[in-house]
């Protein structure tokens, strides 16, 4: 990495942009300001940025469209920004192929750890994890095998399946669609059920209290996030 | 029972008022084209011009001849439609145009025109009919051999078959039928001098089509069809009029799907109206399986009988003459007509041919045996077996029996009397017939008997047959393959029909399984959809009317299902009309899909259209029935849904009356005093800044900071208050595990409270509600946010989750003052703030009133306890619903 990163936020409230740009700097980051989405493309084109924050509602165009051109020719991380309650707009631009959210208004700091950890998994993380281990929790995915406090530990193929998915996707949110097609097949994206008992169950072997959780995060409303028990 | 009751008069007077309105129609009627028929109807429509009555012509063809256009100068004309068909061009009469233009008399002429294809109808008399349906008169025409009951009768008198038929329930909607008559001899003069107008193609059948005697005869029809109607005018006149009347006993035909089961509807028809009687056609389904012909005959009888103003019955059982005995005395039936049927001569000798048994049991019944055209069906029930190997098949099996018990008999020669080899013999005829059919049963019963004769019985090597034991040994192979191959057949009836009803039982109790698992329309129709699509193998579309009444595609199967313009077309028709349209049936069927409505005319609950392959035939009559049932059942879950969508709908409005009253006075005090401190910390920081040491900048920058977080929460109440007031709030359920709605709220109340102590207790097993989730955890958040603001500093809140039978409840225990007996109820209720109004900090009373409005939206209530010793409890229940079978 020779120059400092390039943060590209395209919002068009002027007084989050600023505040953006100084808590970004103040990070050491690069950054470019656009307050509408044909400024935002016309920069992601021309500079490349390392990561992109945008805006759900954009004066000129959805938020979406935009994320849909960008994916057309870049895999530039992207973090969406969102309101609270609107579930249904986060889970379609993850599905649309945005790397995170942040939910309206937001403290710089929740901000600032989710734009390392999506710059962390850009540079550093190799392509397939093929083992995770925190001391308390190990799971090898080459062998399908999991282990908690040394012990093996046996899940049933569903439990090991979501697990699985959610730590190929490590500090990541993966939304419930995602899991239920991924491992129950397209016809089950509405069964959510299926997905909140196997979760309950994967909790109890894993000795995980949702409410303080160690690996399984739940983002209400949307999906579920894998988090370094560390 | 001569006088008919009070009752049956108000009612025939009742109808012929409301038919006074429906049945306004006028039909010129002739014996043979170029009667006049057009002719008289344009003089009458030139007649009420004059008297200044609005009438237009919609459509008559004057077919070149000049006196007939001359009359329609001076009356409006309808332009056509253009249609182009094949390539060429063609004008029709243009339905739609005639609706819009409303006049009070329309001329339609040509009553059994058939449509070019694309139409909204096949035939023109259906578009008439909506025409009288719309309210608008129609004067039409029609030729007498035109009519769907003398069709064979035109056949019979013309050697011409005619193709475009009017089903005689249509006359009777007429109020007046004119007779439009010429003696035969003035219209052979006519035709002489080119003024018939003939198709160029018809020349050659016209001098056959228009001899004399032709004429006579169709004439002599024209004349009985007008008189029969006038009867039957008559006969309603007089009952409406408390006349006496025989009461009418219903006419039944029977059909099997012979050639001549549409030939008996017509008889049946024919006798019912000259009776003044109902009528119905049945057919007595024993559960054999029916050869396609035959099964299309069979179809298209009752089609025909339905078109001619006739009711169809399947009936289902095993003895035939029982099912229709039944079936007579259950609706008063008092005749009943039947073909001579193909009898077998062994079942007539026995007195059980089925003429015979409707004769001996059915004594109070009338019957009548048809003699049936020459035309005699060759082709005989022919079972086919379960897993049957065919024809060809059968018999090698056959024979091979035959020699394996030739083989046999060779090796037990030795050890047996020549009279037990026959037993050897008896039982490959017995397997053969059980196994097989009648016919091969007595082939095998012959082979057996030639090889037993030639190789075993004395004199060997010779036919010849010496003693009587082997006649009877003759004998016995025969009776034996006769009886066994009638139980088999028998048997494999049962067994057919058993496995028919089983699979549509099937099919039905699955659906009806995966209905009452989806809780909503929408994986209703998903559902139905696929049981439909997979019960009548093709593709399915669901549509229902979105928003803006705009009918659209919302399930499918397979997922990717286009619609033609024509299909939309008929689904629209359908969906209108609550009938069904598109193939198969009468409307629209240029549409590629069968469209079947899935509510009645109040409830328009969308429709369900059906592809199939396009060259499948169409579907047989049980399998019409399976469709039509299960469309049923699709339609009425769905109106079940939404039922529970309009209860669940009016449990939101109820919470949110009590919400909105007392909104705006709310608005002042929690808006305005987080923006207070934070504009008066900020503007202190811009003025006095430099001066300021470092630690007090800090704790106005962390004023500004918090009172922001503040203004956020109440903004979200208030969106929340909002929402609710103006009934925006739809509740977006999914399947939620409480724990994590738990987890959720206290996760939030931990960021606003970092020193707070919270102790949840959890039960072991996974909850699963069935909520929208943001509004539950809002509610909990509320609740939560309370009871840490009244939380003495280092006391825990503790959050209490356990199932109650098919309830969850949710305990927020906190440690505070407690609230008073008699002012528990009350906290709930909007800016009710307990006895400390603005003394307490932050303290707002919306968000307690929020959470009863989140909880009560959902079906569960909140209320306030004491709790444990000191403090207070609120206590949240929620329904606990089943969830759909665990596939964890």
């Amino acid at each position: 990495m020779t120059s400092a990163p390039r943060v590209l936020v395209i919002d068009d409230e002027a007084q989050i942009r600023k505040f953006l740009d100084i808590g970004l700097r103040a990070e050491g980051y690069e950054v470019l300001l656009a307050a509408n989405a044909a400024d935002g493309l016309a920069l992601a084109a021309t500079r490349s940025p390392d990561l992109v924050i945008l805006d759900i509602g954009l004066p000129d165009r959805e938020g979406h469209e935009v994320l849909a051109e960008l994916r057309q020719w870049t895999q530039v991380p992207v973090i969406m920004l969102s309101v609270r309650d609107a579930e249904s707009e986060k889970v379609k631009a993850l599905d649309a192929g945005a790397n995170d959210y942040v939910t309206k208004p937001f403290g710089i700091q929740e901000l600032m750890a989710r734009l390392r950890a999506l710059m962390r998994g850009r540079q550093g993380e190799p392509e397939a994890m093929q083992r995770y281990d925190d001391g308390r929790l190990a799971i090898d995915l080459g062998r399908r095998e999991v282990w908690l406090e040394g012990e093996p530990l046996s899940l049933t193929r569903k439990e090991y399946a979501v697990l699985a998915l959610l730590l190929r996707h490590a500090g990541r949110v993966v939304t419930q669609q995602q899991l239920l097609r991924e491992i129950w097949g397209a016809t089950h994206t509405h069964d959510s059920h299926y997905l909140r008992i196997v979760v309950g169950k994967l909790r109890q072997k894993l000795g995980d209290d949702p409410t303080t959780p160690r690996w399984l995060k739940t983002e209400p409303g949307v999906g579920y996030r894998f988090i370094s028990g560390s | 029972m001569s006088e008919p009751t009070r009752e049956a008069r108000a009612d025939a007077l009742l109808d012929s008022m409301q038919e006074e309105r429906t049945r306004r129609l006028k039909i010129f009627l002739g014996a043979a084209p170029g009667v006049g028929k057009t002719f008289a109807m344009l003089s009458a429509a030139r007649e009420l011009k004059r008297q200044g009555i609005d009438v237009v012509v919609g459509l008559v063809e004057t077919h070149g001849r000049q006196e007939t256009a001359a009359l329609l100068d001076g009356l409006e004309q309808l332009p056509r439609r253009a249609v182009n068909y094949k390539g060429r061009d063609f004008t029709e009469f243009d339905l739609d145009a005639a609706l819009a233009r409303r006049p009070d008399i329309i001329l339609v002429d040509e009553l059994a025109h058939t449509n070019l294809p694309g139409g909204r109808h096949e035939r023109r008399w259906q578009d008439i009919a909506e025409l009288l349906e719309a309210g608008i008169e129609v004067y039409t025409a029609l030729n007498v051999q035109h009519l769907e009951s003398l069709n064979d009768q035109v056949r019979r008198i013309t050697n011409v078959t005619v193709r475009e038929t009017v089903p005689d329930a249509f006359l009777d909607r007429a109020r007046d039928i004119v007779l439009v008559d010429l003696p035969p001899r003035e219209l052979i003069q006519r035709l002489k001098q080119g003024k018939v107008y003939v198709p160029e193609t018809a020349t050659a059948a016209l001098d056959a089509f228009f001899s004399p005697t032709n004429l006579v005869a169709l004439r002599e029809l024209a004349v009985d069809t007008v008189a029969g109607h006038v009867d039957s005018d008559l006969r309603e006149h007089m009952l409406a009029r408390g006349g006496a009347m025989p009461v009418r006993r219903r006419v039944l035909a029977a059909i099997d799907g012979h050639s001549q089961s549409e030939y008996l509807v017509r008889i049946a028809r024919r006798i019912a109206e000259r009776r003044g009687a109902p009528w119905s056609v049945a057919f007595v389904d024993t559960g054999v399986a029916l050869e396609k012909s035959r099964s299309e005959r069979l179809d298209a009888a009752m089609r025909l009988a339905r078109r001619l103003g006739g009711d169809t019955v399947i009936l289902r059982g095993h003895a035939i003459a029982d099912e229709l005995i039944a079936h007579a005395d259950r609706e008063g039936i008092g005749q009943i007509i039947l073909g001579r049927t193909r009898e077998r001569p062994l079942a007539r000798m026995l007195g059980r041919s089925l003429t015979q048994l409707l004769l001996r049991r059915g004594a109070h019944l009338e019957l009548t045996i048809i003699a049936t055209p020459a035309e005699r069906a060759k082709s005989r029930l022919r079972l086919r077996m379960p897993g049957g190997t065919g024809r060809r098949g059968e018999y090698i099996y056959a024979t091979l029996a035959t020699l394996v018990a030739f083989g046999l008999s060779f090796i037990a020669d030795r050890y047996l009397s020549v009279a037990n080899l026959s037993l050897i013999f008896l039982t490959a005829v017995l397997v053969v017939a059980v196994r097989t059919r009648m016919a091969v049963a007595v082939y095998t019963a012959l082979l057996c008997f030639i090889g037993y004769n030639f190789f075993f019985a004395p004199p060997r090597y010779t036919l010849m047959i010496a003693n009587f034991d082997d006649v009877l040994a003759v004998s016995l192979f025969l009776v034996a393959a006769l009886v066994a191959s009638r139980l088999a057949t028998k048997l494999a009836t049962q067994v057919e029909s058993l496995r028919m009803a089983h699979a549509q039982a099937r099919a039905l109790l699955a659906l009806g399984q995966r209905l009452s698992t989806s809780t909503d329309a929408e994986g209703i129709r998903r559902v139905g959809a696929a049981a439909l699509a997979h019960a009548m193998r093709c593709e399915v579309a669901v549509l229902a009317r979105d928003a803006s009444q705009v009918l659209r595609v919302v399930a499918s199967s397979p997922r990717d299902f286009d619609l033609t313009s024509q299909d939309l077309g008929a689904a629209e028709w359908s969906e209108k009309h609550a009938e069904q349209a598109g193939r198969f049936t009468d409307t629209l069927n240029a549409a590629p899909c069968w469209v079947l409505p899935l509510g009645s005319d109040e409830n328009h609950l969308g429709v369900a259209a059906l592809r199939f392959p396009s060259g499948q035939g169409e579907p047989a009559t049980d399998e019409r029935s399976l469709a039509l049932t299960m469309v049923q059942d699709i339609g009425q879950a769905l109106q079940r849904a939404r039922l529970a969508e309009e209860l669940e709908g009016a449990r939101v409005q109820g919470e949110t009356e009590r919400l909105r009253n007392a909104l705006l006075s709310s608005v002042s005090h929690d808006l305005r005093s987080p923006l207070a401190s934070m504009i008066g910390s900020a503007g202190t920081l811009s003025s006095y800044g430099d001066q300021l040491p470092p630690n007090e900048r800090q704790e106005l920058l962390e004023a500004i900071l918090g009172e922001g977080q503040r203004l956020d929460r109440y903004i979200q109440n208030l969106l929340d208050m909002t929402r609710l007031g103006h009934g925006t709030l739809k509740l977006n359920r999914d399947w939620t595990d409480a724990a994590e709605i738990v987890a959720a709220a206290t996760t939030r109340l931990r960021k606003l409270f970092p020193d707070l102590k919270v102790d949840i207790e959890l039960p072991p097993q996974t909850l699963l509600l069935y909520v929208h989730p943001a509004l539950i955890e809002q509610a909990l958040f509320n609740i939560l946010e309370n009871a840490a603001r009244f939380s003495p500093p280092g006391q825990a809140v503790r959050v209490v989750v356990r199932p109650k039978g098919e309830q969850i409840q949710i305990d927020v225990i906190d440690r505070g003052p407690g609230i008073p007996e008699d002012e528990r109820a009350r906290i709930f209720d909007m800016f009710y703030s307990v006895s400390r109004g603005d003394r307490a900090p932050q303290g707002t009373g919306l968000g307690l009133a929020i959470c009863r409005g989140m909880i009560g939206a959902h079906g569960g209530s909140v209320e306030a306890l004491p709790g444990d010793g000191i403090g207070t409890t609120i206590r949240i229940t929620l329904p606990l619903p089943a969830p759909p079978s665990n596939h964890a």
